[in-house]
């Protein structure tokens, strides 16, 4: 369930930053962009790398 | 003696200032320069061509070779024409272009090498026929994919490559619109290279080229998923990544795509600009390595239960470091290479990348050297021959649009960047990758991607325009309003948003089918005999680590 939270995270980032075409403004552009950014990578390593590393063989030994 | 020689140029000068302004003033004026006599078909047909008998006797320095008699001539009763003259001329023009072309994506093709021994080396002697194997047959697993489908889907609707003479077959791009603007998603001709009349000289030149750059993309994978990674895996997940996912991010940069596109459609600068490939076939290698090495997990003993990472030492730091060395060779051809010709617009500045390129790799060197010398007390050499691979994936991107200090400056900070990368995958993420493939590609070549909106300098000319917009690509500290730095950003997002999910998505269904790990006690023993019957080294003696 993480992972498939993960992705959808992951992808709403690579949205956001599209979505920031509809501007007109190079700076709001660019802030949209970050944050679409910003989001991409909450999703890999807040989300699916978290939910990898829950069940991490290491943690286990 | 000397009263004479002294009397003598006495006279000499005396006379030279006497009669000098005399003779200056004595020069007739110019007259007007006749009018220039055309050249007819009958002057062409006239020059002077050596005899067989002359030809007979040999040439032993070149002058009788390669006369006005090895021009093609298309009607022999009429002799050479000034027709067939201009035909030569741009033949030799695409001539030059097509062995420029060529002989850079062989080069591009020689560091297969590199990187099988480079990751080999980093690896564990028990893993080495795996290791190998891996890389090499990437090559053909990759190639394979890309010849049936991968090359039609990024170029099929590149439209002309005029250096190339024109590419007219590749001509057929998918278009959706957005906001209102023609987004382009994927060519549609040359599957096969016979599709729709891609049985083409300059095609199968632009397909050599850009086969040996998705298959280098390709190879950056089996670094970061090495000594665990099950071999059948391997080869599916390699062939979609050749078939599909490479070429769909290359499209949208090289092949008429939508991120090309950002800077006619939205003023954008020049679009995204990415002119050797640091996002299209680094980042893309690294942000797939990223989502397999989280899915697959680390080596067995790699962590310890508290979470302290364990180094596992590479077999042999020899090879290693000639792998580094073959790279930055092959790269000679990966960045001058990308103007795909010597005889073009602007195809001159192929001095100057290639030196950006060996500058920024030295620049790439010296800052991991330092930064692990100062940090650890030591030079680490894995790490610096990483710093100088980080610095050459960095400078891909912009190598054709910086000048050297731009260059040395991206090179420098990717040297630091690659060491800091691969604590944080390594020491935080928890993601183990044993040749710090993720940190030298993908976070080096979105660095790179980044690189060209800041450093980019406006003197790069490229036929007066680049992905369709007028002028020189430009960066925000040569006085862009920042359009280019977002048109780069939004590829940078696009990498890690869209590819990143799009490899993971793949790689998870592979997971689910055959399983991506192989068996603990395979990767106890080492993957070579489990995996590929054989060793590497059997002489040697290898014990299971416990």
């Amino acid at each position: 369930m993480m992972i498939l939270v993960g992705i959808l995270i992951t992808l709403s980032g690579f949205v956001i930053s599209v979505l920031s075409l509809a501007l007109n403004s190079n700076g709001a552009r660019l802030a949209v962009v970050v944050l679409g950014l910003a989001v991409s990578l909450f999703g890999i390593i807040g989300v699916l790398n978290r939910a990898y590393l829950k069940n991490a063989i290491w943690k286990k030994g | 003696m000397k009263i004479a020689t002294k009397t003598l140029l006495a006279l000499t000068i005396g006379a030279f200032c006497c009669f000098a302004p005399f003779s200056f003033a004595q020069t007739p004026p110019a007259t007007p320069a006749a009018a220039p006599k055309p050249i007819t078909d009958a002057d062409v047909a006239g020059a002077p061509v050596p005899s067989a008998d002359t030809r007979a006797k040999g040439d032993p320095d070149g002058a009788l070779t390669g006369t006005a008699g090895d021009i093609a001539v298309t009607d022999t009763k009429k002799g050479t024409t000034i027709g067939d003259l201009v035909n030569q001329v741009g033949q030799n023009k695409i001539a030059i272009n097509f062995v420029w072309t060529l002989v850079t994506g062989f080069l591009v093709m020689f560091m297969q090498a590199g990187f099988a021994i480079v990751e080999t080396g980093l690896c564990r002697a028990k893993n080495a026929n795996h290791t190998m194997m891996m890389n090499f047959m990437v090559y053909g697993v990759g190639m394979l994919a890309y010849w049936l489908i991968g090359f039609a889907i990024q170029m099929g609707g590149v439209g002309a490559v005029a250096n190339l003479g024109g590419t007219p077959p590749l001509s057929a791009e998918h278009v959706i619109t957005v906001f209102g603007k023609p987004f382009g998603i994927f060519g549609q001709n040359g599957l096969f290279l016979v599709h729709r009349g891609t049985y083409d000289v300059a095609v199968m030149v632009l397909f050599l080229f850009q086969m040996v750059f998705m298959d280098t993309a390709l190879t950056i994978v089996t670094g970061a998923a090495a000594e665990r990674w099950k071999y059948a895996a391997f080869v599916i997940s390699s062939f979609l990544m050749g078939a599909i996912t490479y070429p769909l991010f290359a499209n949208w940069a090289w092949g008429g795509g939508w991120l090309s596109s950002l800077g006619t459609n939205f003023n954008l600068g020049k679009g995204y600009s990415d002119f050797a490939g640091s996002g299209v076939v680094h980042a893309v290698g690294g942000v797939t390595a990223l989502a397999l090495a989280m899915m697959i997990g680390p080596r067995i003993g790699k962590y310890e239960r508290s979470g302290k990472s364990n180094a596992i030492l590479a077999h042999d730091i020899v090879i290693v470091l000639t792998g580094c060395f073959i790279l930055a060779f092959g790269w000679f051809g990966f960045n001058p290479g990308s103007t795909l010709g010597a005889s073009s617009n602007g195809g001159l500045r192929i001095g100057s990348i290639a030196v950006n390129t060996m500058l920024a790799g030295m620049a790439g060197s010296f800052g991991a050297m330092l930064y692990m010398w100062l940090r650890y007390n030591k030079p680490d050499a894995s790490m610096t021959g990483n710093g100088l691979l980080a610095g050459l994936v960095a400078i891909t991107a912009p190598s054709g649009f910086v000048n050297p200090v731009g260059s040395v400056i991206i090179g420098l900070i990717a040297g630091v960047l690659v060491c800091i990368s691969v604590e944080f995958v390594d020491r935080v993420m928890h993601v183990d990758d044993p040749v710090g493939a993720i940190s030298v590609h993908g976070t080096n070549g979105l660095w790179g991607v980044l690189s060209v909106g800041l450093f980019a300098d406006g003197k790069s000319n490229y036929g007066g325009s680049w992905n369709g917009v007028n002028g020189a690509v430009t960066g925000l500290f040569y006085g862009d309003n920042g359009g280019q730095l977002v048109a780069q950003l939004i590829g940078i997002v696009t990498l890690v948003g869209f590819v990143f999910t799009l490899s993971f998505v793949f790689n998870l269904l592979i997971d689910w089918a055959v399983g991506q790990r192989v068996a603990a006690k395979s990767e106890l023993e080492g993957l070579d005999l489990p995996e590929m019957g054989a060793l590497g080294y059997p002489e040697f003696e290898l014990k299971a680590e416990i």
